[in-house]
């Protein structure tokens, strides 16, 4: 009998299923997870099943690092005490509301082409007899599904794992429950938040801004999201020992920052809260029913004056505007770009990074965060000293241009290999002689137009008005010097045309590049700059730079000289080397 | 009968299509043609009632599409000019989603795509996912896409771009024995031949403009000229002899 209703619960599920409001549901989901922006390239597929592991894994990595910090039996070998845990978590609680606020904000931006309807299903559904009232609700019940998946995802793992860490040294399963409820109330509702936040400024946009203005903008306002929500992430440092200090009334920074709300929420569930942090907890309730309810009217608003016109935009639009840069390029190709080559390529490589969303979203990603970085630096180097001159040739300061030259070169040096329409690198294929490239070269140029302008425009005067002419000179020569032979190093037997060549999501070293990067970081944002700092005082002190310098200089050089013709030619598809290869002994 | 009543749309004060009037009967197949910029696909999307318009109206059988759109729509089957697919589905899911939105059940749907798919040479691959279809195979699926549900009305915008040679006679085929079949056929195109070949009437645009027409036999015998000499001495001014000599001289020019 049960066998027999099981059966016809699921044939009236599949017969549900069917009806053309939840295939679209399905649809839309599907685009969200697949690709499905306008463009006809195929995006990066990375499979439902994929990317949902991945969003998982950080929260249940996190939670597995704090058994040390809560394991009873480690602290007792260490001759610790057991204090409040309601209290030691904190930190930890409010680091797990940033993080699913990031993750599910970042997912957000990701996808911010294919939240919305776009021209494609306008094309596919429009002419189709379903109202457009039908694909309107189908398109926000699928964001609506989304948000919850992904909250639940991003937190599943320390929905579980931090409570249970945590209720290690509790003997009561109650404290257990009661924290875990708390703990995924606060990561849920934070993540919902986020997501339905970038929403909201999607929709935002969308609404207020006219369609030719919105199709410029929006990878900018894109940008500007992910920097906010890197930053958002940095501030789990500073903040919950800001927080737990508060006395009286909060201060205006933390009603101005939504994680600040969500971990007051908690603490004042868990009778652990001061009284700025019961004010503060009374916020997140309407700030979430405010969230949703902008989110929905700017959809509303963003769907009537874009999706239902499409047809007409797309017949109304007019031509853009000549570009202002050719005078820029006159210049370029009087001082830096000799060859034909160089001249075309550049043009190439930085319209492609101006005008390809994801390139320039990478780009931002990797330069918000040296903003953040640098910024956090400068504020160090601001509060630790007195004077002007005190904070400049602080290690901190000395640090920023390093720091955001580094993320820079990093930066470029990976949008490069990441392809913009593979199907158009025809022409090149057919022009280039592959044996007479010029990439590095070039690759060497953009990079070092991304560096060169701001060091010497701007890091230069600071230094030369606040600290003389000769430490300005030497700072400005070593943070010049380093990012050549940072660039140099990084483009050792680099033979392809940025973004022509294919290239494999993961290959087999992509651990140990992220290592290296790791470690390159912490030498040339932190190692150099204490150094810079300490030879600063006797410049004489720099000569002991120069055994590393020659070695970053002599390396790349050595490795280009020692390359064989066939490591030096042109390459349109990057092949992962096998780890053996089958020696044809007969031929 | 589907009829355009004085239509106009006009975009930000300039006109697209200026007071359009044509009526289309059982089994004629309408062809439109014109130059870039004619207002040929804004004429296309009004009566696919993806546009409204700023003033006329369409009609099918006397009553105006915007009085019951979706409905309309139930009878409409429509090849856009541009293949704008979902990369990540396949094309037997692409069609079966078309089906189910248009409320076919669920057998008719899978028995009409695989029958379609195997006419169009697309069998072996349904299963593949259309970012990887060349062009011709997203046209073809297109085409299937539009002829599905057994509808009344055809629209088709330029509708062999991207087709072989084989693939564009059936198509050609079919539209004539669609005719006979007495549907109804808007047939929009740049290829002057096939418009002369299968259509029974032409309507020319110019800037908006209708400037002919009548039957393609009526239009040639009145100038007493083929279609694309009617077609270059009402629509363009260009001596097209001369600007190809110039575009060699350029070519050839330091």
């Amino acid at each position: 009998m049960s066998l027999l209703a099981a059966k016809s619960d699921r044939n009236r599920w599949d017969v549900y299923r069917e009806r053309p409001f939840w295939r679209l549901v399905e649809l839309f989901v599907a685009r969200v997870f697949r690709g499905g922006g306008d463009s006809d390239a195929p995006g990066l597929d990375l499979g439902m099943g994929l990317i949902l592991t991945l969003l998982a894994i950080p929260g249940g990595f996190v939670s597995l690092f704090l058994l040390d910090k809560y394991g009873t039996f480690l602290q007792w070998l260490r001759g610790g005490t057991f204090p409040d845990p309601l209290l030691v978590s904190l930190p930890d609680e409010y680091f797990f509301i940033v993080l699913s606020m990031t993750v599910s904000g970042a997912v957000a931006v990701w996808r911010w082409d294919a939240i919305f309807p776009n021209r494609r299903d306008y094309m596919n559904l429009v002419h189709l007899p379903i109202s457009t009232q039908t694909i309107f609700l189908a398109n926000l019940t699928a964001v609506l599904f989304l948000a919850v998946l992904v909250a639940v995802d991003v937190n599943a793992a320390s929905c579980i794992l931090f409570p249970t860490v945590v209720a290690a040294t509790q003997s009561q399963f109650v404290f257990f429950i009661k924290f875990a409820a708390v703990h995924a109330l606060a990561v849920l509702l934070a993540s919902l938040f986020s997501f339905l936040l970038v929403f909201s400024l999607l929709g935002l946009s969308m609404a207020l801004l006219p369609p030719l203005a919105f199709k410029k903008a929006s990878s900018y306002i894109r940008g500007v999201a992910l920097v906010y929500l890197i930053a958002l992430l940095s501030t789990s440092f500073a903040v919950p020992n800001l927080l737990r200090g508060v006395r009286g009334a909060p201060p205006i920074w933390a009603f101005l920052l939504p994680s600040s709300w969500f971990v007051a929420m908690c603490q004042s569930f868990r009778g652990r809260a001061t009284p700025a942090l019961i004010t503060l907890g009374h916020l997140t309730f309407p700030a979430v029913i405010a969230v949703s309810v902008v989110a929905l009217c700017a959809y509303a608003i963003g769907y009537q004056r874009h999706f239902l016109r499409i047809a007409e935009l797309s017949e109304a639009m007019s031509a853009g505007a000549p570009s202002h840069l050719s005078t820029l390029y006159r210049y370029l190709d009087r001082l830096v770009l000799h060859t034909p080559f160089q001249r075309a390529g550049f043009r190439f490589v930085w319209k492609t990074l101006w005008r390809s969303e994801a390139h320039r979203l990478l780009l931002t990603g990797t330069g918000g965060l040296g903003m953040v970085l640098a910024s956090q630096a400068m504020m160090n180097a601001v509060e630790a000293t007195k004077s002007a001159r005190q904070a400049a040739l602080s290690t901190e300061a000395l640090s920023v241009p390093f720091i955001l030259s580094f993320l820079i070169i990093i930066g470029l040096r990976a949008v490069f290999e990441l392809p913009a329409e593979l199907p158009s690198n025809w022409i090149f294929r057919l022009m280039l002689d592959p044996d007479h490239q010029e990439c590095e070269s070039l690759a060497r140029i953009v990079i070092l137009l991304a560096v060169f302008p701001w060091v010497l425009l701007g890091v230069f005067p600071l230094y030369l008005r606040i600290t003389g002419l000769e430490v300005a000179l030497m700072h400005t020569l070593l943070v010049l010097g380093w990012s050549l032979l940072l660039t140099n190093a990084l483009l050792i037997r680099f033979r392809k045309l940025p973004f022509t060549c294919t290239r494999p999501i993961f290959q087999q070293h992509s651990i140990v590049v992220l290592i290296s990067i790791g470690f390159g970081f912490l030498l040339y944002a932190a190692s150099l700059p204490e150094f810079e700092s300490y030879a600063l005082v006797h410049p004489g002190r720099f000569a002991a730079m120069f055994p590393a310098a020659f070695i970053m200089w002599y390396v790349p050089r050595h490795l280009a000289k020692s390359a064989i013709a066939e490591e030096k030619r042109l390459i349109f598809e990057d092949v992962s080397a096998t780890s053996f290869e089958l020696i044809q002994l007969s031929e | 009968m589907l009829e355009a009543v004085h239509l106009t749309k006009r975009y930000a004060s300039i006109p697209a299509v200026q007071d359009l009037s044509f009526s289309l009967r059982p089994g004629q197949i309408l062809g439109c043609l014109g130059p870039n910029g004619s207002g040929k696909s804004t004429t296309v999307k009004m009566l696919t009632g993806l546009l409204a318009p700023s003033r006329g109206l369409v009609q099918f059988n006397g009553r105006s599409i915007q009085d019951d759109v979706t409905g309309y729509r139930k009878q409409l089957g429509y090849v856009p000019e541009e293949a704008h697919l979902y990369p990540f589905l396949t094309g037997w899911e692409y069609l079966e989603l078309v089906g189910t939105l248009r409320g076919m059940p669920r057998a008719e749907v899978e028995s009409k795509v695989d029958s379609l798919l195997q006419l169009f040479s697309l069998h072996p691959a349904r299963h593949l996912g259309m970012g990887q279809y060349s062009k011709g195979m997203r046209q073809r699926i297109l085409l299937i896409a539009a002829i599905l549900h057994n509808p009344d009305i055809f629209i088709f915008d330029e509708p062999l771009s991207g087709l072989d040679v084989t693939s564009a006679l059936i198509f050609k085929n079919m539209v004539h024995v669609l005719g006979q079949q007495g549907k109804l056929v808007f047939y929009c195109s740049h290829v002057l031949e096939v418009v002369e070949k299968i259509c029974t009437d032409v309507l020319i645009l110019r800037k908006g403009l209708v400037i002919a027409q009548d039957s393609v036999a009526n239009i040639g015998k009145i100038l007493g000229q083929s279609l694309e000499n009617t077609f270059l001495h009402l629509v363009d001014d260009v001596n097209t002899m001369t600007v190809a000599q110039d575009i060699v001289q350029v070519m050839q020019s330091a």
